[in-house]
């Protein structure tokens, strides 16, 4: 199977490489795009889509497109940037901290270094929460536990390597314990560790503090403390600092230009952000999510990003040394690769099995029956290629006749393939008429 | 109580109303189409509801795979091509009344039938969703790695021809499944230095791949099609007869469908088998059994409409799915960032009931959908299958590539789509592939999970009373298995979909 998929994306790479869609080009200055490097709908993308709305409203007739280039962690987004946009001064992106940490952990070949900063935008704060009826009445109950037996304290909270992970590791390090003694439960996000803290099956959940503020209201969740420097008005919780912990973090979100620019561009960039940053509906924006303003420009905002940049860096070196060195000491332990590895053995195991006994039988299909897949699959296969180059009402009209003609088999006329082709001429156009008119769905076409 | 009347609110405005409608139209219109079964709709429709409101969006799916219940009936009745899995025992002798001109009468049956059915399992559903959530609120990590090594088992068990062949597809799907970055360590697994796998194979892709393309090569690979579809003979008014043979079947189809429905035991087939074997063994003329007996239509569609009302049980209270269809549904809620599960219904209350409550609309509409247009669905029968297939295979590219406007994701469809049809030609049952990659990542994280809290104890999953019943019963099922002669009978497992 491994060996398998490996040959056939190796065939097939130059296709899935084929990233930037070439029917998008924005160099003139009047058009704006900004790739959130993230599905629509997270806070990368929220940023992105509420930068866009400012900057239509304050600066009449400019255009500004959102590009979606979502996976692992910001990573892939951040690399086609770096690549296709050099030089290119009407491109933006939005990032964050947890590029930051995507980048190491995914072993990025490109990093944030490799952008020009414009500006940090906003950020998020941490809360610490225990259920209600929880013995731990205070940060420093549970820091107790936590020195006396680490792994007794089970927290919970996003994904590996997010804001959430991040913080109880600096936490631990900052209170004399090693990164690695924290027993963090990554679940898909702060939401779905809720049920588990509430069902008192986790110490601790860890997230940003809209994700709990509900059963916080409730009642349900004590706050132990937030990760903010000073104290948040409308949060009744102590800082971190405030309870003995030398410690501040914030999920900050900051958009980057590509590099490659000159000085006079990037100031007109930064100029521009400024304006929407300092804008009245800017900060309703900020208002209405929850986002604190932590604007920052110029010289503090690389002197920001070089010292996120090496706290993260460093705890999660020390992490991954300290996964290395202590190999499973027990053979029962699964690591994260032992039950994949057990599983597509067993797959692959069934499969020969499966095989064994099917050779055996006599085989059912006809010879006509294969060509006719056969066409269908090489129709297939070379769609990938041809979709976003010819574009989608050729490429469509192609496999719809291609299929239709392998199905029509006996009656196959020239006549047949013209009135395949017309019909699926006529259903893709009104397909793509429908989708890109009717329902806002950008395909690739020349309409 | 209150929450339901307060669901009806929120299904009765106008727009949910109309999306309601869009629903029910087009899971009859796919339901009646052969090859596009509602996984593969609501598959489709995702990336474009992306900036719909959510619930008006769930409406519409659930509309969907309600719509498909009762349309698959009318294939399988004139033209004796099942449309969906679940009508395939319909077909049996259904296609037979219509051939001795009581066509009319067994769309009929079918029809109000699977409206009785589904409205009583969707009471059903109503009051025992509330009673799953307060069970689900005591369920740790240990207890749902357990419900889905349950869950694993069962599917296996149940579906298909051979034991071997569901193994096959569910370890395919778990496979699969371990792609991309592991959300609990960020370690990435089986990525072969691609930075496209990094994230994973999106079960939407997959649910494409297997089902729209693996069905059309299926199709093309059994040589030149031919068709013959049966007008709409006799009346569609049942006599009084055939009233009075149909009215028990629907009864005790309801009561069979929703329970195994609820269970996962991977969706519609096994109910209506076993409510055609009821129904059989109960009859005082099984003679007639595949010559066109009313009982074995009656029965069957009944079962099938209230195991899809079973399905959203575990599906809106533990977020399990037990289908192809509630796995792409469960995708869809996580679209919109909702996690169903216990938590659901008392934070978006109003979403949850508000769903429940259009299935009763939806049956109501799907009554009147089916029974005086039947003659206009049939027509969708006419459309020539070459341009019926290659308008699927356009669908479904356009579908796949606007999931994340990426060239790769065609690349993904086609590879699983040849798996499909590998599967379907060796006769593995396709469901588990989907079931595995949707469950095999969360059953993993929850079995490490379980294991991170109990510092690597691994007795925690017989010393919890409720994890130990569930791998008890999973043990059994196994064990029963392994005891009992091959299965013979019904076997047509091709047909899933």
């Amino acid at each position: 199977m491994r060996i398998a998929v490996g040959i056939l994306v190796l065939l097939l790479g130059p296709a899935l490489a084929h990233a930037h869609p070439p029917w998008q080009d924005a160099t003139e200055n009047r058009t704006l795009v900004i790739t959130a490097p993230a599905a629509p709908g997270g806070g990368w993308d929220q940023t992105a889509r509420a930068i866009q709305r400012v900057l239509v409203e304050i600066e009449p007739g400019v255009s500004v497109q959102v590009d979606n280039v979502p996976g692992a962690a910001g990573t892939i987004g951040l690399s086609r940037f770096i690549q296709s946009e050099r030089g290119n001064p009407g491109a933006l992106m939005v990032t964050g901290l947890v590029m930051v940490s995507g980048v190491i952990i995914n072993g990025s070949p490109v990093s944030l270094a490799d952008t020009t900063p414009i500006a940090l935008l906003t950020g998020e704060y941490e809360v610490i929460v225990v259920p209600a009826s929880s013995r731990f009445r205070s940060l420093a109950d549970l820091i107790d536990a936590f020195k006396k037996d680490p792994g007794s304290v089970s927290w919970g909270g996003g994904s590996a390597g997010g804001t959430d992970d991040l913080l109880v590791r600096l936490l631990a390090e900052q209170i004399g314990l090693p990164a690695s003694s924290v027993n963090y439960i990554a679940f898909a996000g702060g939401g779905a560790a809720l049920a588990a803290v509430l069902g008192g099956q986790l110490s601790a959940a860890v997230s940003g503090y809209a994700e709990f503020a509900g059963q916080i209201a409730a009642g349900q969740l004590r706050v132990l403390a937030i990760s903010s420097a000073t104290r948040v008005g409308g949060i009744d919780a102590p800082t971190l600092r405030e309870s003995g912990v030398a410690l501040d973090l914030a999920n900050w979100r900051a958009i980057v230009a590509p590099p490659g620019l000159s000085d006079a561009e990037q100031e007109a960039l930064t100029a521009r952000i400024t304006k929407v940053a300092t804008s009245p509906q800017w900060r309703s924006t900020l208002a209405r999510n929850g986002w604190a303003d932590q604007f920052l420009t110029g010289p503090p905002l690389r002197q920001f990003l070089l010292s996120e940049q090496s706290r993260i860096e460093d705890v999660l070196r020390r992490l991954s040394a300290a996964e290395t060195r202590s190999p499973a000491t027990l053979s029962l332990t699964l690591t994260p690769a032992s039950l994949p590895n057990a599983v597509a053995a067993i797959f692959l195991g069934t499969l020969a099995l499966t095989l064994f006994r099917i050779t055996r039988q006599s085989p059912v299909v006809e010879r006509q029956g294969l060509r006719m897949t056969g066409a269908i699959v090489a129709a297939l296969l070379i769609l990938p290629m041809v979709f976003v180059t010819i574009g989608f009402v050729a490429s469509s009209t192609l496999i719809f006749a291609i299929a239709a003609t392998a199905l029509r088999a006996r009656q196959l006329s020239a006549r047949t393939i013209a009135i395949d082709l017309f019909v699926g001429a006529a259903f893709s156009m009104a397909l793509f008429l429908l989708f890109t008119r009717g329902l806002g769905v950008t395909l690739p076409g020349f309409l | 109580m209150n929450e339901l009347l307060a669901g009806f609110a929120v299904a009765l405005t106008p727009a949910n109303l109309m999306w309601g409608l869009v629903g029910t139209t087009l899971g009859t219109a796919v339901g009646v189409l052969p090859g596009i079964g509602p996984a593969l709709t609501v598959a489709l429709l995702l990336p474009i509801t992306y900036g719909l409101d959510p619930t008006a969006a769930l409406i519409m799916f659930a509309g969907i795979y309600y719509g498909a219940m009762y349309g698959g009936s009318t294939t399988s009745i004139l033209l004796n091509t099942p449309g969906e899995s679940a009508t395939i025992v319909t077909a049996l002798d259904g296609h037979q009344m219509a051939r001795n001109g009581r066509g009319g009468a067994a769309l009929a049956t079918a029809a109000i039938g699977s409206f009785v059915a589904g409205t009583l399992a969707t009471v059903a559903l109503t009051i025992t969703a509330p009673l799953m959530v307060k069970l689900a609120l005591a369920f740790g990590s240990a207890e749902y790695f357990a419900l889905m090594v349950l869950a694993f088992v069962m599917v296996t068990t149940m579906l298909g021809e051979s034991r071997l062949k569901g193994w096959l597809s569910l370890l395919l799907g778990l496979t699969l499944g371990f792609i991309g970055i592991d959300g609990l360590s960020g370690r990435a697994r089986f990525t072969f230095g691609i930075p496209y796998l990094l994230d994973g194979i999106d079960p939407v892709i997959v649910a494409i791949g297997l089902f729209a393309i693996g069905e059309t090569l299926w199709v093309a690979s059994r040589g030149p099609l031919i068709d013959d579809v049966l007008p709409v003979r006799g009346s569609l008014m049942m006599t009084a007869e055939e009233w009075r043979r149909s009215w028990k079947p629907w009864l005790r189809g309801t009561v069979i469908g929703f329970p195994l429905g609820a269970l996962p035991a991977g969706g519609a087939e096994l109910p209506t088998l076993m409510s055609y074997a009821i129904e059989k063994r109960l009859s005082r003329r099984p003679h007639e059994f595949g010559r066109g007996a009313i009982e074995a239509v009656a029965g069957p569609e009944a079962a099938n409409n209230a195991s899809a009302a079973g399905t959203l049980v575990p599906l809106l209270t533990l977020g399990l799915p037990t289908t192809a269809t509630a796995a792409v549904l469960l995708a869809a809620f996580q679209q919109f960032g909702l996690q169903p599960g216990p938590l659901l219904f008392e934070q978006e209350s109003a979403l949850v009931w508000g769903v429940i409550a259009s299935l009763y609309i939806g049956n109501a509409m799907l009554l009147v959908l089916n029974l005086p247009l039947v003659g206009l669905w049939v027509k969708l029968l006419s459309i020539p299958r070459p341009w019926l297939y290659g308008g699927i295979l356009v669908v479904a590219s356009l579908g796949a590539f606007s999931v994340h406007r990426s060239a790769g994701d065609l690349v993904v469809m086609a590879v699983i789509g040849i798996i499909g049809f590998l599967l379907r030609m060796i006769g593995a049952p396709v469901a588990p592939v989907m079931i595995g990659l949707i469950l095999g990542p969360a059953a993993e994280q929850h079995l490490r999970r379980a294991l991170s809290i109990s510092q690597g104890d691994w007795t925690v999953f017989v010393t919890h009373p409720l994890s130990a019943s569930l791998l008890a019963v999973a043990a059994a099922i196994v064990g029963w298995g392994i005891l009992r002669r091959p299965r013979t009978g019904l076997e047509s497992s091709h047909e899933v979909k």
